[in-house]
């Protein structure tokens, strides 16, 4: 039986469409859900939090949207290990409800992504996102070979993790960052972030690895016609680059 | 002269302000009412009526079609109020809390609502008004 991907939207998400596209593009069997129909979630095997502003951001990026009715199902499906895989937005969304990196209790976060450095401006740039753990420490990335190199699109004025140095050195010593922002040929340094995020962080896990939360937009370059270096005669409609993530999210969702 | 505080509200309405309402009263924080400030912190403020004017006068600040200012008595949240900071402590934002129209907040509700959603600990820290009216 096929494995059932609710991608929620909440008002003011906007990234839903592509999410949704690159889902299916990928075999996933995938539907959206709007915020107001969040009973209909416990019925869904995984939830995919899009982009987009929440709640016009209202008090701090994410911060009403995790305290939303919706939110209710999403932890305790993540909870029961329930893949939950949350892209910019979704991915502020994940870090204040507390599932991610889930050193603390739920709905009191431990870190946040928060104003870019080194201005606080909105940043719409083009970066790549190294895969930084064992790629079978996360569901989500288990199909991944070790080190993927994923391009991307970054767009959000609220992409820098932020968090004390004691909760920082937790996310090290518990092998939450998933991804890193890179350099096109595949290097770290600290200039490969585009905001100054801590520690170079793109995307971060939880304990269990059944929750990822990244900051860029991996589904604005999933196609050829997506890609910045795409050439006359690609096959401009097949999927590349960004897809391989989504792949693996639908291959570990049909090994559950 | 000394650090002056002025609190500049939306006398449209607040749709932020309303949301925040919502979302304490779904977590069991029983509030009555919420209003949003930018506070500004100015050192070595001059009087009152010129502080207003040196606001007022500001575009960054202040929209006359949709602000009003107000100089606080003390450079510290009012009674009901918790003062949200996450960069620049010139620049918080003020959360005063209504536990009935017109009665401020006790600091228990304050508390509350600032560590279940007003304050992320992580990048914001919540500073508390001294006493309570």
């Amino acid at each position: 039986m096929s494995r059932r991907i609710a991608v929620l939207v909440f008002p003011g998400t906007n990234s839903e469409d592509e999410t949704l596209r690159l889902l299916h593009d990928c075999g996933g069997d995938a539907h959206l859900v709007h915020w107001s129909r969040a009973k209909t979630l416990p019925s869904f095997d995984a939830y995919v939090l899009p982009g987009g502003f929440a709640y016009e951001d209202r008090i701090r990026a994410g911060a009403i949207a995790a305290h939303d009715t919706a939110m209710d199902h999403v932890i305790a499906g993540a909870q029961r290990g329930k893949l939950v895989f949350g892209i910019c937005n979704g991915a502020q969304i994940l870090l204040e409800a507390g599932l991610v990196p889930g050193t603390g209790p739920v709905r009191l976060p431990t870190a946040a992504f928060t104003r870019n450095g080194p201005v606080a401006h909105f940043v719409c740039t083009h970066v790549h996102v190294k895969l930084n753990i064992d790629p079978a420490r996360c569901a989500i990335t288990a199909a991944l070979p070790r080190g993927t190199l994923i391009p991307a699109w970054t767009a959000n004025g609220e992409g820098r993790l932020a968090a004390d140095a004691a909760r920082l050195q937790e996310l090290q010593d518990g092998n939450h960052i998933a991804f890193v922002y890179a350099h096109p040929d595949g290097s770290v340094d600290d200039t490969a972030s585009p905001n100054q995020s801590a520690l170079g962080v793109a995307g971060l896990i939880n304990h269990n690895g059944n929750i990822l939360a990244l900051m860029p937009h991996p589904e604005r370059d999933a196609w050829t016609f997506n890609h910045p270096d795409k050439r006359r005669g690609d096959d401009m409609l097949a999927t590349s680059g960004g897809a391989v993530l989504f792949r693996s999210f639908v291959e570990a969702l049909a090994r559950t | 002269m000394s650090t002056r505080a002025v609190a500049i509200n939306l006398k449209i309405p607040d749709n932020a302000a309303y949301t925040a309402l919502v979302t304490l009263r779904r977590l069991g924080i029983d509030v009555a009412g919420v209003e949003r400030s930018q506070i500004v912190r100015f050192a070595d403020a001059p009087e009152t009526q010129a502080l207003v004017t040196a606001v007022e006068k500001d575009e960054s600040l202040y929209n006359p079609n949709k602000h009003r200012v107000t100089v606080l008595e003390a450079d510290a949240p009012r009674a009901g109020e918790v003062w949200i900071v996450q960069d620049d402590a010139e620049r918080p934002v003020g959360w005063r809390l209504y536990r009935a129209p017109g009665v401020p907040a006790s600091l228990d509700l304050l508390t509350q609502a600032a560590e279940r959603l007003l304050c992320n600990p992580a990048i914001e820290r919540a500073i508390f008004p001294r006493s309570h009216g």
